[in-house]
C-alpha cells in the first residue's frame, strides 16, 4: 500500500514541478532535477481492527438469481446480523454471465469469496481445484434435514457435502395453448404422460404454418446460438438413455448408438421444416420474442418462470398502452415434457443451483466453517428460499421455505404445476460417483467438439455420422477403448 | 578548444542520460509492478500444472500438449486470417478518410471526424446487442433484408462457419477505424506546409505530393498502428466470445479465446500460460520484421 | 491545406471534387454510425426485457421511460458515472505526462540500454491479458490489500506503453536541431520538454488525452474483478446489472450507453480545438 502511494505521490509530484517551470535562459538543469525524488506522500495503511474471536465476515459472490433478488441484498444482510449479532454477511452483486469469470479469478489467485451461487454442475471441477470446502461435519441435521434429498444430492461430489442447494429447475419446452389445441394436441394427456419422438415429430409438423413458401409459424424453436446448443442437445440425450455423460460403471456413454440416432432426428426435425433452418444462430431472446409472436408453436428450452413472462405480457396486451412486445398476441403457456427416444425412458434434465461453499489459501478454522454454513443456509432456507423461488415459479426444496410461502401467493396455471411435479418425479439423479477429473475430461470434450460440431451439424454443414465419428474418436482418445460404451 | 568542446559535449550527453532515465523512471517503475511481475509469474507459471492451493512443475508438458493440440493451430490460422484481412484493410480505409477529410473546412472535418470517432466510444457490449441483430439469421434481420433487395437468399451470419469470420470481419471494418483515423489525422496535421510548397515549385501532382511527402512524414505513424494493430488483432477476444462464442464448428475460435477458456473454463492455467507466450512470440517475430521494414528514424 | 490543389481560376473544379469526397465520406459514415443510430433509437424505447425488444429502425414513439429506469434502478447510477469519471480523468492525466516524458526520453535523447528497455516496454504488449490479469490480482488484493480502493482502479493504468510507444513515434519525428539548439541556449532536458516538445506535440497529446479516457471508461473487467460493493463500481460494470438471467432490459442497457457515451463526446469536443489547429514545425523555428 505504500509504496503504491509513494509513486502515485511522485507521479503528482512531477505533473506539479512541470507546470512551475522556470525561464529558459537560467545557466543549469538543475530545477526541479530531483521531482521523482521526492517524498512519498502518505503513511502506511491504517493497522486493521483486530477482530474479537466471535466477530467474523463471511462473503458471499451472488449473481441476480430472480428479478427483484440483487434489490434484497441488503435486508438479507440485516436479517442475518439481527439472527447472529457477531456476524456480518458481505454480499457482492454480480451479473450472471461475468460472475464466474470474477470468481474464477478469485479462485486462481487462492482468494475465493467463501459462499458463491453457482450451477450444481460446477462443483466437480473446484473440487478438482481443491479450493471448496466440505461441510458435512459443519452442517447439523437440521439444516441437512430441511432439504429434499434429491437437489441436496447435486451439492455432493464424492464423500462431500460442498453446499447447499436453492432449486431444483427442470429443462422442459413451453407451448402456446391455442396452437396446441388447433394443431389438434392432447397437451393435457402429454403433461401426464410425456410422448415419444415420433409423437412429438409429427406434433410439431402440424404446428408450421405456410404463407406460400415462407413459413410463417414454426413448430418448435429451441435457443442455440453459441453455448447455448449443449442445453438443447443434453436434453434431448438424456431422453435416449444417457441420463449422464457416464455411465454406471463410469464409462464414457456418449459413444452409444443411440448417440447416433438422437442426431440424426434433430436434422430429420429441421429438414421436415418444422425447425427453422436457421437454428444454429437463434439465441435465447429472439426464441422468446417468436414465442410471444406467434411464431412458434413450441419452444425451449422452457423454464418455469417463463409462465410469468407470458402472463405479464398478456397483461400489457390488455392494457393496450404500447408496451407490450410489438407484434406479440396473448398466449397461454403451456408447460410440455422433452419427447423421449428409441423406447427410453423420459428423464427429464434438472438444474439444481446453490450457495456453494469455498476455502482459500489458509486452512478455515472450525469456527468461520460454521459460520459459513450458517449464512449458506440462511440464504437456502426460510423466507430468503420462499421469495426466491417464489419469483422464480420454481418448487420450494427446504421445509422452512415452504412454510415461509405459505403465506405468499402465486399465480399459476394448476395444470403447468402438477406436469413440473410430473416432471420432478423422473428427474435424472446427481452422479457425485463422477470422479472430478473425469468430469473435468467430458466437460472439455463437451466444449471443444461436441458443441462446435453440433452447431455444424445445425447449420448443415456435416452430417449426424460425421459428427458421431468426430465425438467418438476424441472420446477415445480422452477415455481409452476400455473407457467408453460400445454397442 | 576543440578538447574542451569534447569534454563539454560529453558532459552533456552524461546529464541527457541522467534526464532520460529520470524521464522514464515512473514509466519503468509500474511497468515493472504492474506489467513485468506479471508476465514473469505468468512465464513460470507455464512450467506448472497450476493449482490455487499449491502448484507442482511439470517443465516443457504444457508446452507439448498445446503444440500437440489441433485446436490450438486452428486457432492460430483463424486469427492470423482474421489478421491479414483487417489490419492492412482497417490501415487503408482509415488513411483514405484523413486525406479525404482534409480538403473540408474545419467545422465540416469535426463533424466528420466526430462521425468515424463515435463507434469507439460507445460500449463494446451494447454494440455487440446491435450487432448480433444485425445478423439475425431469419429473413427479419437487417442484414438479410438488405440482402433480399439485391435478390440475394438468406444468410445464416454468424450461424454457419462459411459466414461467421465473414461477419466479424466486416464488422471489424466498420467500427475499428476511429481511432486509427484520428491518429493520422494528428499526424497530417504535423506536416509543414513548406513541404507541399517546395513539392509545388517542383510541380508535383496531388499523388506525387502524397507519394513523395506525405507516406514518408506518416511512416513512423504507420508503423504504430500496423504494430498495435497486430498486437490488438492477435489478442482479440471480446467480439468472438460475444457473438459467436468460437463456433460453429470452431470457425471463429481465436487464439485469445481459446486461452481464456484454457485460464478459466478447464482451469488449465499453465497451459494457457504457455500458449500465451508462445502466441507473444510470434506477435514479437512479426512485429521485429515491421519494425525493420519500417522502422527506420525519419527526421526531417 | 496544401496537399490539394488550390484551384485559383476555377471556382467549379474544387466545388466537384469536394462533393464527390463529401459523398464517398457520407456513405462510409452511415454504415459506420449505423450501430449507434439503433443504439439511440432503442434507448427511446419502452424499459421492456430483450425478448420483448421491438427491432424496428424507426422508433415507433419516443418515451424517456428507459433513461428514467436507469437511473431508478439503482441508487448508485448516479455516483458509478461519477466513479468512471475520476478513474478515467486520473488516468488520463497521468497517461498524458508520464508517456509523454517516457516517449521523449526514447525517442530524442541518447541513453545506455535505450533500445533495450523499449522492446522490452513493447513485447509487454503482446502477452494477453487473460494470463496476466491473475497475478495482477494478486497483487493488487492479495499483496496490495487495496481491493475495491480507487488506487486499485487507477494504479494498473497509470501509464501504458501503447502510449509511450504513440507519443514516441510523434515526438520522433520533431527535428533535432530544434531540441540542439535549445541546449545551446542553455535549456535543461526538462526545459525543453515543456517549452519545445510539448508545444509541438499538442496535437498527439489531445489524441491521447481522448483515447485513454475512453479506454479507461469503456474498460470493463478490471474494474469488475477488483470492486466488490456498488458504490465503487464503475458505469460499465454497473450497466452489467441490467442484463438478469434468462433476460436483458433492452432499451435502458441502451440508455446507459447512451448516457455512458455523454462525457465522452464532452471530452472529444473539448479537445476539438486540439486536433485542428496542428502545430507546425516552421512556426517555432521562425
Amino acid at each position: 500500500m505504500a509504496k503504491q502511494s509513494r509513486v502515485f505521490a511522485s507521479a503528482l509530484a512531477l505533473t506539479l514541478s512541470i507546470s512551475a517551470l522556470a525561464g529558459c535562459s537560467s545557466g543549469g538543469g538543475n530545477n526541479n532535477g530531483n521531482a521523482s525524488q521526492s517524498p512519498s506522500g502518505s503513511a502506511s495503511a491504517p493497522a486493521s481492527s483486530v477482530a474479537s474471536a466471535a466477530k467474523d465476515t463471511i462473503t458471499a459472490l451472488l449473481p441476480p438469481v430472480s428479478a427483484t433478488y440483487q434489490d434484497n441484498f441488503e435486508q438479507m444482510a440485516k436479517d442475518f446480523n439481527a439472527l447472529y449479532p457477531n456476524l456480518t454477511l458481505k454480499i457482492e452483486p454480480a451479473s450472471w454471465e461475468d460472475m464466474t469469470q470474477k470468481l474464477d479469478t478469485q479462485v486462481n489467485a487462492g482468494s475465493p469469496p467463501d459462499i458463491a451461487f453457482i450451477p450444481s454442475a460446477s462443483v466437480s471441477k473446484y473440487v478438482q481445484q481443491g479450493v471448496l470446502m466440505d461441510i458435512t461435519d459443519a452442517a447439523t441435521p437440521e439444516m441437512v434435514g430441511d432439504f429434499e434429498t434429491a437437489p441436496l444430492e447435486y451439492m455432493k461430489n464424492g464423500t462431500g457435502l460442498y453446499g447447499f442447494p436453492a432449486y431444483m429447475e427442470i429443462h422442459a419446452l413451453g407451448g402456446n395453448k391455442q396452437f396446441l389445441e388447433e394443431a389438434g394436441i392432447d397437451w393435457k394427456s402429454v403433461q401426464k404422460n410425456g410422448w415419444t419422438y415420433d409423437e412429438f415429430r409429427e406434433a410439431i409438423k402440424k404446428g408450421v404454418v405456410k404463407d406460400g413458401n415462407k413459413t410463417t409459424r414454426y413448430g418448435f424453436v429451441f435457443a442455440n446460438a453459441g453455448v447455448a446448443s449443449k442445453d438443447y442437445l443434453g436434453i434431448l440425450v438424456k431422453n435416449a438413455g444417457m441420463p449422464s455423460a457416464f455411465t454406471k460403471d463410469l464409462k464414457y456413454a456418449y459413444t452409444s448408438k443411440n448417440y447416433l440416432e438422437v442426431l440424426k432426428d434433430v436434422r430429420q426435425l429441421i429438414d421436415d421444416g418444422s425447425m427453422p433452418k436457421e437454428l444454429s444462430s437463434i439465441d435465447a431472446g429472439k426464441r422468446w420474442n417468436m414465442f410471444l409472436t406467434g411464431q412458434t408453436m413450441i419452444t425451449g428450452k422452457g423454464l418455469a418462470t417463463f409462465e410469468n413472462s407470458a402472463n405479464k405480457n398478456n397483461e400489457k396486451l390488455k392494457a393496450n398502452d404500447g408496451s407490450a412486445v410489438e407484434g406479440s398476441i396473448p398466449v397461454d403457456y403451456i408447460v410440455l415434457p422433452v419427447p423421449s427416444f428409441l423406447g427410453q425412458p423420459a428423464v427429464s434434465s434438472p438444474a439444481v443451483d446453490g450457495y456453494v461453499t469455498f476455502r482459500g489459501k489458509k486452512e478455515p478454522t472450525p469456527e468461520h466453517k460454521a459460520n459459513v454454513v450458517k449464512a449458506a443456509y440462511f440464504l437456502a432456507s426460510g423466507k430468503v428460499a420462499a421469495m426466491t423461488n417464489n419469483e422464480l415459479f420454481v418448487a420450494h426444496i427446504t421445509k422452512s421455505g415452504k412454510e415461509a410461502a405459505a403465506s405468499m401467493t402465486v399465480n399459476r396455471n394448476p395444470d403447468n404445476a402438477a406436469a413440473v411435479e410430473v416432471l420432478l418425479s423422473h428427474a435424472a439423479p446427481a452422479r457425485p460417483d463422477i470422479p472430478p477429473e473425469l468430469g473435468a475430461k467430458a466437460i472439455k470434450l463437451e466444449d471443444e467438439v461436441i458443441v462446435p460440431k453440433f452447431q455444424a451439424l445445425l447449420a448443415n454443414e456435416i452430417k449426424p455420422e460425421e459428427m458421431y465419428e468426430a465425438v467418438k474418436s476424441a472420446a477415445i482418445k480422452e477415455f481409452g477403448q476400455d473407457g467408453v460404451v460400445t454397442d | 578548444m576543440a578538447q574542451l568542446a569534447r569534454t563539454i559535449k560529453r558532459r552533456l550527453l552524461h546529464g541527457d542520460a541522467a534526464w532520460a532515465y529520470a524521464f522514464i523512471a515512473i514509466a519503468l517503475l509500474v511497468y515493472a509492478m504492474f506489467t513485468a511481475y506479471p508476465v514473469v509469474s505468468a512465464f513460470m507459471i507455464s512450467f506448472q500444472e497450476y493449482k490455487p492451493l499449491g502448484s507442482t512443475y511439470v517443465g516443457f508438458e504444457n508446452y507439448v500438449n498445446s503444440f500437440g493440440d489441433s485446436l490450438f493451430w486452428k486457432s492460430i490460422r483463424n486469427t492470423i486470417v482474421y489478421t491479414l484481412l483487417t489490419v492492412p484493410v482497417s490501415l487503408l480505409l482509415s488513411f483514405a478518410v484523413a486525406i479525404l477529410i482534409l480538403p473540408f473546412k474545419k467545422r465540416l472535418q469535426t463533424a466528420f471526424k466526430a462521425v468515424y470517432y463515435l463507434p469507439a466510444v460507445a460500449s463494446g457490449v451494447a454494440m455487440s446487442v446491435v450487432w448480433l441483430w444485425i445478423y439475425d439469421p431469419l429473413p427479419s434481420g437487417l442484414m438479410n433484408r438488405l440482402l433480399d433487395v439485391f435478390g440475394i437468399g438468406n444468410q445464416n451470419w454468424l450461424g454457419s462457419s462459411a459466414t461467421a469470420m465473414f461477419s466479424l470481419v466486416l464488422m471489424a471494418w466498420l467500427s475499428s477505424h476511429g481511432t486509427s483515423i484520428i491518429i493520422y489525422l494528428a499526424a497530417l496535421l504535423g506536416i509543414d506546409n513548406s513541404y507541399y510548397e517546395a513539392a509545388d515549385l517542383d510541380g508535383a501532382s496531388f499523388f506525387q505530393k502524397l507519394w513523395h511527402v506525405v507516406v514518408p512524414f506518416l511512416r513512423p505513424t504507420t508503423l504504430f498502428l500496423l504494430v498495435t494493430g497486430v498486437i490488438g488483432s492477435f489478442q482479440v477476444f471480446q467480439n468472438a466470445y460475444l457473438m459467436t462464442g468460437g463456433g460453429p464448428d470452431n470457425a471463429t475460435t481465436m487464439v485469445g479465446l481459446l486461452i481464456f477458456n484454457n485460464a478459466f473454463k478447464y482451469f488449465e492455467y499453465g497451459e494457457a500460460a504457455a500458449q500465451s507466450l508462445v502466441l507473444a512470440l510470434i506477435i514479437a517475430v512479426i512485429s521485429y520484421f515491421q519494425f525493420r521494414f519500417l522502422g527506420k528514424d525519419v527526421e526531417y | 491545406m496544401a496537399l490539394y490543389k488550390q484551384h485559383s481560376g476555377r471556382k467549379i473544379a474544387p466545388y466537384v471534387r469536394n462533393a464527390a469526397i463529401a459523398v464517398v465520406l457520407l456513405v462510409f459514415a452511415v454504415a459506420t454510425l449505423f450501430p449507434i443510430y439503433f443504439m439511440i433509437i432503442s434507448s427511446f424505447g419502452d424499459p421492456v426485457e430483450a425478448g420483448a425488444a421491438n427491432y424496428t429502425l424507426w422508433p415507433k414513439k419516443i418515451s424517456f421511460e428507459s433513461y428514467l429506469f436507469f437511473f431508478d434502478f439503482s441508487k448508485y447510477s448516479y455516483r458509478w458515472l461519477l466513479n468512471s469519471l475520476v478513474v478515467a480523468g486520473s488516468v488520463m492525466i497521468t497517461n498524458v505526462v508520464l508517456a509523454s516524458l517516457a516517449g521523449y526520453a526514447f525517442s530524442k535523447i541518447r541513453f545506455r540500454g535505450r533500445n533495450v528497455l523499449f522492446s522490452l516496454l513493447l513485447s509487454a504488449m503482446m502477452i494477453p491479458y487473460q494470463v496476466t490479469q491473475v497475478p495482477l490480482y494478486i497483487l493488487i488484493v492479495n499483496v496490495f490489500h487495496i481491493e475495491n480502493t480507487y488506487s486499485a482502479l487507477i494504479l494498473p493504468g497509470i501509464v501504458t506503453v501503447y502510449n509511450i510507444f504513440l507519443a514516441k513515434q510523434f515526438i520522433g519525428s520533431i527535428p533535432t536541431e530544434i531540441i540542439e539548439s535549445a541546449k545551446v541556449e542553455g535549456c535543461s532536458q526538462l526545459q525543453i520538454f515543456t517549452r519545445i516538445i510539448v508545444p509541438l506535440s499538442k496535437t498527439v497529446l489531445a489524441v491521447m488525452a481522448i483515447l485513454t479516457f475512453v479506454d479507461s471508461w469503456n474498460t470493463f473487467f478490471w474494474p469488475f474483478l477488483v470492486t466488490n460493493t456498488m458504490e465503487m463500481q464503475t458505469i460499465q460494470v454497473g450497466l452489467k446489472n441490467f442484463r438478469f438471467a434468462n433476460t436483458t432490459y433492452f432499451a435502458p442497457m441502451m440508455a446507459g450507453a447512451a448516457i455512458s457515451a455523454i462525457p465522452m463526446f464532452v471530452l472529444f469536443f473539448s479537445l476539438q480545438k486540439y486536433f485542428l489547429e496542428g502545430v507546425t514545425v516552421g512556426a517555432v523555428k521562425g
